[in-house]
């Protein structure tokens, strides 16, 4: 399952079960900003997919009828599959970003340097905006519960992420330049 | 109007026969209003290039004109006419009140007392330290200690706040407050430029700067004529 907003969707439904609009209504506020749809349809595609790999089931409605009849609402909730895959899906993801970061890395030595380096000093502008905008500035003053939490959290790892990188830009940009000025410099 | 200019400013130190660039030819306009942010790794400038915004100290070669005035022409009376550098380890070490000191501070600059009275509390108001009032600058824990700076610094009424790494040291829990609480002054219109060797300390600023190997990396050219603050795009 290669789809983010399956995995996505999944998490939704471990961190609370419920119904296939209630979870478009919850993903759009959640990850809206990270994931687009591109219809509601999408997610009840989505919710086939996850029960048909066995990640969630149906569960009896609350007024005691049971689902999958005559229900007009069928909730989910996530298995101890799901919970399972989930999880490694999440611990996967690191090494997604690896592999992007060796890609854009190697893609960057490929260009001339003055090339390089003109993409250096955007990725440090992007970083710069991406530092100062990365959630927002009263997030201390925001309550204590898991909406907020997970907004200061990706607060932090965005800020934390950007400072890297910014030390990184700066070793590039000397390696480049270095580079740059040697007689021999390809290019 | 432009609040603060640096045209093609630039410093070197020299340490004996050796020359070290600090700052190559840097400028920098900042409108008023505007929370700007320098970031860089340690001993890249940063410092040098806040003290030389607050007129602290002059450029080798360059102009910095505050409120369209050179800051030089003035004879170094740039602090405390609009020039608000805070500094976050004055007096620490004598122990007094807090209130003590930002009354006797303004006493020594012919304020009278009842009124420097009003101005330290409405300072510690602002800078939310009222609670600091009565402890000793012995006692103020790191978040405590940059807020009364900065209410020493509010007491001067400053147009622009320059403050270096106002969050360094700063527990984590309190470093988003302080950070927050900048943002504030800078929606009520108080220009602010701050320097960052973290740049999770940038948050909260309309443009953030990379300094390294003398050289200012960043937004030059605010996006927009106007400075529009946060807080009354969302309307609070």
């Amino acid at each position: 399952m290669r789809s983010p907003v399956s995995w996505a969707l999944l998490g939704l439904v471990i961190h609370r079960p419920s119904y296939g609009y209630e979870l478009v209504q919850r993903f759009e506020r959640i990850h809206g900003d990270s994931l687009e749809l591109s219809s509601m349809s999408q997610i009840y595609t989505a919710l086939d997919t996850l029960e048909h790999r066995g990640l969630i089931e149906e569960i009896a409605a609350e007024n005691g009828e049971v689902a999958g009849v005559r229900q007009p609402k069928p909730h989910y909730r996530a298995t101890a599959q799901g919970v399972s895959e989930h999880r490694q899906w999440l611990v996967g993801q690191l090494a997604e970003e690896r592999r992007r970061s060796r890609l854009f890395v190697r893609q960057l030595a490929m260009l001339a340097a003055p090339d390089a380096l003109a993409v250096i000093e955007q990725l440090e502008r992007s970083c710069l905006r991406e530092a100062a905008t990365a959630g927002p500035v009263d997030g201390a003053n925001m309550p204590v519960d898991g909406h907020a939490t997970a907004e200061r959290l990706l607060s932090e790892e965005q800020r934390l992420a950007a400072d890297a990188k910014l030390s990184w830009i700066l070793y590039a940009r000397r390696q480049l330049t270095a580079l740059a000025t040697r007689p021999s410099a390809r290019r | 109007m432009t609040l603060l200019e640096l045209d093609r400013v630039s410093r070197h130190h020299r340490h004996g026969a050796l020359e070290h660039v600090v700052l190559r030819g840097i400028s920098l306009t900042i409108e008023p209003g505007e929370l700007v942010a320098v970031w860089g790794p340690r001993r890249c400038g940063r410092s040098t290039l806040l003290r030389i915004a607050a007129g602290i100290e002059p450029p080798d070669a360059g102009v910095v004109r505050f409120a369209g005035r050179e800051l030089g022409a003035r004879g170094g009376d740039a602090l405390g006419r609009g020039v608000g550098y805070v500094r976050l380890d004055a007096h620490q070490s004598e122990g007094r009140v807090v209130l003590d000191e930002l009354v006797l501070a303004q006493l020594a600059r012919g304020v009278t007392a009842t009124i420097a009275r009003t101005r330290a509390h409405e300072a510690l108001r602002r800078a939310e330290a009222s609670h600091c009032t009565s402890s000793s600058t012995h006692a103020l824990d790191s978040s405590e200690t940059v807020r009364v700076a900065l209410a020493r610094t509010l007491v001067q009424d400053p147009a622009l706040l320059v403050i270096d790494e106002p969050v360094k040291g700063v527990d984590l829990l309190e470093r988003d407050a302080i950070l927050a609480l900048l943002r504030t002054f800078a929606d009520e219109g108080i220009t602010v430029l701050v320097s960052a060797g973290d740049a999770t300390a940038l948050l909260g600023a309309d443009r953030a700067f990379a300094l390294s190997e003398g050289v200012l990396r960043g937004e030059h050219v605010r996006e927009g004529a106007q400075v529009l603050p946060l807080r009354r795009l969302a309307g609070v």
